[in-house]
């Protein structure tokens, strides 16, 4: 009965449509141009400068940033590092010094040429407290520039293992000197000019961004002469978008629609695991995560690739540590098996069981990954059966890093980690070190761990010591990894699209069929 | 959202004999009768435990569509939970706000209201630019607003109904009982030396209660649709209790793939707000004896 | 139009923004946690957060951050957006001009729409029509915009997709528009393609906000059309054997707006507080949507920007409609 009223509506509503039925005809005046590339994307760009505020911290936008603005150092898709602005880096013998080569050739969008001066500024700058760098704890460790030629050498204040690293991550972008100053903050935000691929044609806040090719970039003209990106934050607008024609490629859409779209005629689909994890944090601060038996129980009953395979339709892969298996301290070895039984039998030791469960909240995100909010509920589920009653709380992702940065997390807490640059210090570290803010997990055992990790200089003691502080967690159960997600990307058939595993849609690495 | 502009309405006596000549009163009563029997009974009524889940179960077509799984008459959401179910324990929480936040709307607003017509003077003053600071406000980014502080939660959504609505009562009720007021009975309860609380509570309330009733029918209505828009911003009941805001949100998700799965709670939305439309504007018109006439 | 009744109003509107502000200010401070919180970077330590309090003021108590932001509201500085990290007053203004052309197209609608479906029902009066148009009308005043919207979206953009249903225009029409009225602009330059592709994003959001309204609209026209109809004057012309579409749409149609005048301005600042969902769920850049947004990152300076700038819009309407019905009635202006 309500099916048929709604249907009854719905002729009305189609009624009503007919009256804009003439505009229809419009939409093929303005189809793709071959030298235009329109994508829909799933945020919005909230402020230009790429090293200053959250916007700067926040990895879903380092495409638009990429697209504008050279980092010092780049990466390819899989990760590896390769020269961005910077040449050659490295550390002198005893690590008391860096040096920096810069790019000859390399011109702002101004036309003019870049040079080391700016390379120094933009890092001095990025050190500065007082410019609202979110980085500056890192970029700070550096100091004393001297600049020969187009060689830059400086000191190291304090060892950062991972200087170089950062300067392929968040905020480790080259900003021209002479036009930022002249302009000032207000002014480059107005008008922002960088060294990237595309210089900014036009920016409308929550609409779109028009980019234009620089035909002289450094590393070779882009393919596409426009570029547009489409602010398009609703998934199922997304799906209108490609499926319309009115755009040419987006990204994270339901798996769902993914597998749809992806064999119609004229689309085409491509997937890649990205550095981006679920997870749950564990909050000591309750006394019910102070038991190890809760704590490895909620693991084991999760049933993660259950998770994948239905909900997530295949696009996943189940991760049993913070590290993804692209980065640099994966371990396959470590594994806490989905094992019901276990779990059942873990809570019985302490006193648990479907008849007497273990109570704790949940938080968790909704409509902010795919299927979070069904994720946390069908994990719930997998609790109940073995002894565990969840109450589930949502939270804006604004309010869990509140939330985190107060240490006032519930029991348990859904996020998704990012880690593009795929270091255990950027994950493992970050997230379970007590001391840092971004942890929830702090006990004396683990941070005497990972304490000495932050300053090692030996690569492979440092990884090899990540490696053992990720056992030692599994062990304990102090986080809960669930999966590393699989990004979608669906775009016209008569456009390459080369995915990038560290979550990138950089329309420089597109190019016509 | 309707505004209502009522002007007159008859006392207690004769109030029954005009409801059983009104049809919509019975409609509409009848739909909201129903929707309340389903809320009350809904842990017999529903066929499966809405929170009930069951993976491999993804997103079955209801029963008249091909592929259907037998014993789910509306098919299963994409952990595989009954459809059915969840809108029939949707409708207890549909319903629990709307009485509840309706009530608490419709106490504070007739309180304040009453207060403002018949004390007048500054307490009718400071009411009154109250009443105009609250209705500049947007009623649904207030509402976003204020649940965002409270947190999301059953507890917060009737708070945000109660704190933005008042004034619908209010302005209403403040302008009957200035009309109550020059009336017969009120100055001789005041010849006879009764409390102007008493007053106010024990003789002019009982004759402003018909059109406070129609304000409460109408308010119900508004409470429904505000909990489904905080469900679907994803602030009302933060739990995998079933509400139907959270899912038409939930349906919207997967709008291309299963359709229904938004249009069957938006026509139980639907039918439950014209339902109290219809009794609300029944109400009306068998309580005002201008338009009986 | 009378100064003193005009100035008269602005007046009373001073006390009532005032008190917006405060409500809308003490209202978002006594949120639980910090909304400084999110902008600390990982490794920051407490001194990093202290500094970030200091620079948005929020180491003051309430009244003296209320204290300043006033003082500065005074001069036109509405502080700095945090998630924007731009001016608010700024940020305002530049999506404003979305939401108001949408507002207006929506209203044109709406009162299209109203007017024809009162003077069909006015002028079938007993017979079938009128009953169809009471039904529709009822019905479609109990559908709030969102849902309208929503199912637009699902039988228009989904199931028989012939109208966008996200963004207000195509970005790869590339045209500068001198002005945030895009439609208008395009309207006025004459621009017909650019206009329609505008007209074509506009109008589902439009039409879902324009529904309830319309019926709103139409119902006390209706009733107010049947009055006067009953009027002595279009009696009168009755006699003198004009038509009832004539006696209609020439004599009673005025009088009848007067009421309906007075009616609707509350209906109206109803369609205006509807755009923070529909604008929502189109993708459409405006106020409304920027709002959600807002909450969404709890970015208390561009919140009570925004709620402000509502509240001004709600104001202004009213004081529009008074002033209407006072030109439309003269012995308002009189009394």
């Amino acid at each position: 009965m309500m099916l048929s009223t709604s249907r009854r509506r719905l002729l009305r509503a189609g009624a009503l449509g007919g009256l804009a039925l003439p505009f229809a005809g419009l939409a093929s005046t303005v189809s793709a141009q071959g030298s235009t590339l329109t994508i829909a994307y799933n945020v919005d760009l909230p402020a230009f400068d790429p090293t200053v505020g959250a916007s700067a911290v926040n990895p879903t936008i380092q495409s638009l940033y990429k697209s504008v603005f050279d980092q010092y150092i780049d990466q390819n898709p899989d990760l590896s590092f390769k020269p961005g602005l910077l040449t050659g880096w490295g550390w002198n013998e005893d690590r008391t010094e860096i040096f920096l080569e810069v790019r000859e050739g390399a011109l702002w969008h101004t036309g003019e040429p870049v040079t080391p001066d700016d390379v120094v500024w933009s890092l001095e700058r990025a050190g500065d407290p007082d410019t609202g760098n979110p980085i500056q704890f890192v970029w700070s460790k550096v100091g004393n520039y001297r600049i020969d030629g187009n060689r830059i050498t400086a000191d190291v204040l304090a060892f950062e293992p991972t200087l170089f690293k950062w300067m392929a991550f968040l905020t480790g972008y080259v900003l021209p000197r002479r036009y930022f100053e002249e302009v000032g903050p207000d002014g480059f935000e107005a008008a922002p000019v960088g060294s990237g691929p595309y210089r900014v044609d036009a920016f409308e806040r929550n609409a779109f961004l028009r980019l234009k090719a620089v035909p002289d970039y450094w590393g070779g003209a882009p393919a596409y002469e426009t570029v547009i990106f489409k602010f398009v934050t609703d998934a199922v607008s997304r799906v209108a978008e490609i499926e319309s024609g009115a755009s040419d490629v987006t990204l994270e859409i339901p798996y769902d629609a993914f597998d749809r779209l992806k064999d119609r005629p004229g689309l085409a689909g491509v997937t890649t695991p990205v550095s981006d994890i679920a997870m749950i944090f564990l909050n000591d601060n309750d006394e019910i995560m102070q038991d190890r038996n809760v704590r490895l129980a909620a693991h084991h009953a999760i049933n993660k690739q259950a998770i994948v395979d239905r909900l997530l339709r295949g696009y996943g892969v189940p991760i049993d540590t913070l590290q993804a298996p692209e980065y640099a301290a994966f371990d396959p070895t470590i594994r806490v098996p989905y094992d019901p039984d276990r779990a059942a039998a873990l809570l019985a030791e302490s006193g648990y069981g479907r008849d007497n469960p273990a109570r704790f909240t949940i938080q968790t995100t909704r409509g902010f990954k795919p299927r979070d909010f069904e994720m946390i509920q069908a994990i719930v589920g997998m609790w109940r059966a073995v002894g565990i009653e969840a109450e589930i709380e949502v939270y804006e992702i604004a309010q869990h890093f509140e939330l985190r940065a107060r240490d006032a997390l519930a029991p348990a807490a859904f996020y998704n980690w990012g880690n593009s640059i795929g270091d255990p210090s950027t994950s493992t570290g970050f997230a379970m070190f007590g001391p840092s803010p971004h942890s929830t997990w702090d006990t004396d055992d683990l941070d005497a761990m990972i304490g000495p990790l932050w300053g090692e200089p030996d690569e492979a003691a440092r990884i090899a010591g990540y490696r053992a502080v990720d056992r030692y967690i599994a062990e304990q159960g102090y986080v809960i990894p669930l999966l590393q997600y699989v990004q979608p990307i669906v775009h016209r058939d008569d456009v390459v699209v080369t995915p990038h595993t560290a979550n990138f849609l950089l329309p420089q690495l597109m190019r016509p069929a | 959202m309707a505004e209502l502009g009522i002007d007159r309405l008859p006392g207690r006596q004769g109030v029954w004999v005009a409801l059983c000549g009104n049809a919509r009163v019975w409609g509409g009563g009848g739909v909201v009768g129903l929707f309340a029997l389903i809320a009350l009974f809904a842990p017999v009524l529903a066929p499966q435990d809405p929170l009930w889940q069951d993976l491999m179960l993804y997103q079955m077509p209801p029963a008249w569509l091909p592929g259907s799984e037998p014993g789910y008459w509306l098919g299963t959401d994409s952990l595989g939970r009954d459809l059915l179910s969840r809108l029939i324990h949707g409708t207890q929480v549909a319903l629990i706000v709307a009485v509840v936040a309706a009530g608490a709307a419709g106490a504070l607003g007739v309180l304040l209201g009453l207060m403002a017509g018949y004390f007048g003077g500054w307490v009718d003053a400071l009411i009154s630019r109250l009443i105009d600071v609250w209705v500049a406000f947007p009623p649904v980014l207030l509402s976003i607003v204020l649940v965002a502080v409270l947190g999301a939660g059953l507890h917060s959504v009737i708070i945000a109904i109660a704190v933005i609505d008042w004034t619908r009562f209010a302005r209403v009720v403040r302008a009957e009982v200035l009309v109550q007021k020059e009336q017969d009975y009120v100055a001789s309860a005041v010849t006879i030396g009764l409390g102007r609380w008493r007053i106010l509570f024990g003789e002019v309330l009982p004759n402003v209660a018909p059109l406070v009733l129609v304000l409460f029918t109408m308010e119900m209505a508004i409470a429904v649709i505000v909990e489904t828009i905080l469900s679907f911003v994803g602030l009302s009941v933060a739990s995998d209790r079933p509400t139907w805001g959270g899912m038409i949100a939930e349906g919207r998700q997967v709008i291309y793939e299963a359709p229904w799965m938004m249009l069957m709670p938006i026509g139980c939305l639907i039918a439950l707000v014209l339902a109290l439309n219809a009794l609300g504007d029944g109400l009306k018109t068998a309580l005002d004896p201008v338009l009986r006439r | 139009m009378p100064i003193g009744f005009l100035v008269n109003r602005l007046v009373l509107a001073i006390p009532t923004l005032f008190g917006v502000s405060v409500v809308v200010f003490v209202l978002l401070r006594v949120v639980p946690g910090d909304p400084i919180a999110m902008m600390i970077p990982p490794g920051a330590g407490q001194e990093d957060i202290d500094r970030l309090r200091v620079l948005y003021g929020l180491d003051r108590s309430i009244p003296e951050q209320y204290g300043i932001w006033l003082g500065q509201a005074l001069t036109g500085d509405f502080g700095t957006s945090i998630s924007l990290r731009s001016d608010v007053l700024g940020l305002v203004l530049q999506r404003l001009p979305a939401t108001l052309e949408l507002a207006a197209l929506a209203l044109l609608i709406a009162g299209a729409l109203a007017t024809g479906l009162a003077v069909l029902g006015t002028a079938s009066r007993g017979r079938w029509p009128e009953a169809v148009v009471d039904g529709v009308t009822g019905t479609v005043q109990a559908i709030p915009d969102f849902v309208w919207g929503l199912l637009f979206i699902l039988a228009l953009g989904v199931l028989m997709p012939v109208l966008p249903i996200s963004g207000r225009f195509d970005p790869r029409i590339e045209i500068d528009f001198a002005t945030g009225f895009y439609l208008i602009e395009s309207l006025a330059r004459f621009d017909l393609d650019t206009a329609a592709m505008l007209l074509r994003h506009a109008i589902l959001p439009a039409v879902a906000l324009a529904l309830p309204l319309t019926a709103v609209l139409a119902r006390l026209l209706k009733s107010s059309l049947s009055e006067a109809m009953t009027q002595d004057y279009v009696q009168v012309a009755k006699v003198r054997g004009f038509g009832p579409g004539r006696l209609i749409v020439r004599e009673a149609m005025r009088n009848a707006l007067i009421p309906t005048v007075a009616l609707s301005s509350v209906q109206v600042t109803f369609l205006i507080g509807g755009t923070v969902l529909v604008e929502r769920i189109f993708s459409y850049p405006g106020i409304g949507n920027m709002a959600i947004g807002a909450v969404i990152n709890r970015d208390l300076p561009l919140i009570q920007g925004l709620v402000l700038t509502f509240a001004v819009l709600f104001i202004a309407i009213n004081l529009v409609a008074d002033l209407t019905y006072a030109a439309l009635n003269p012995r308002v202006r009189r009394g």
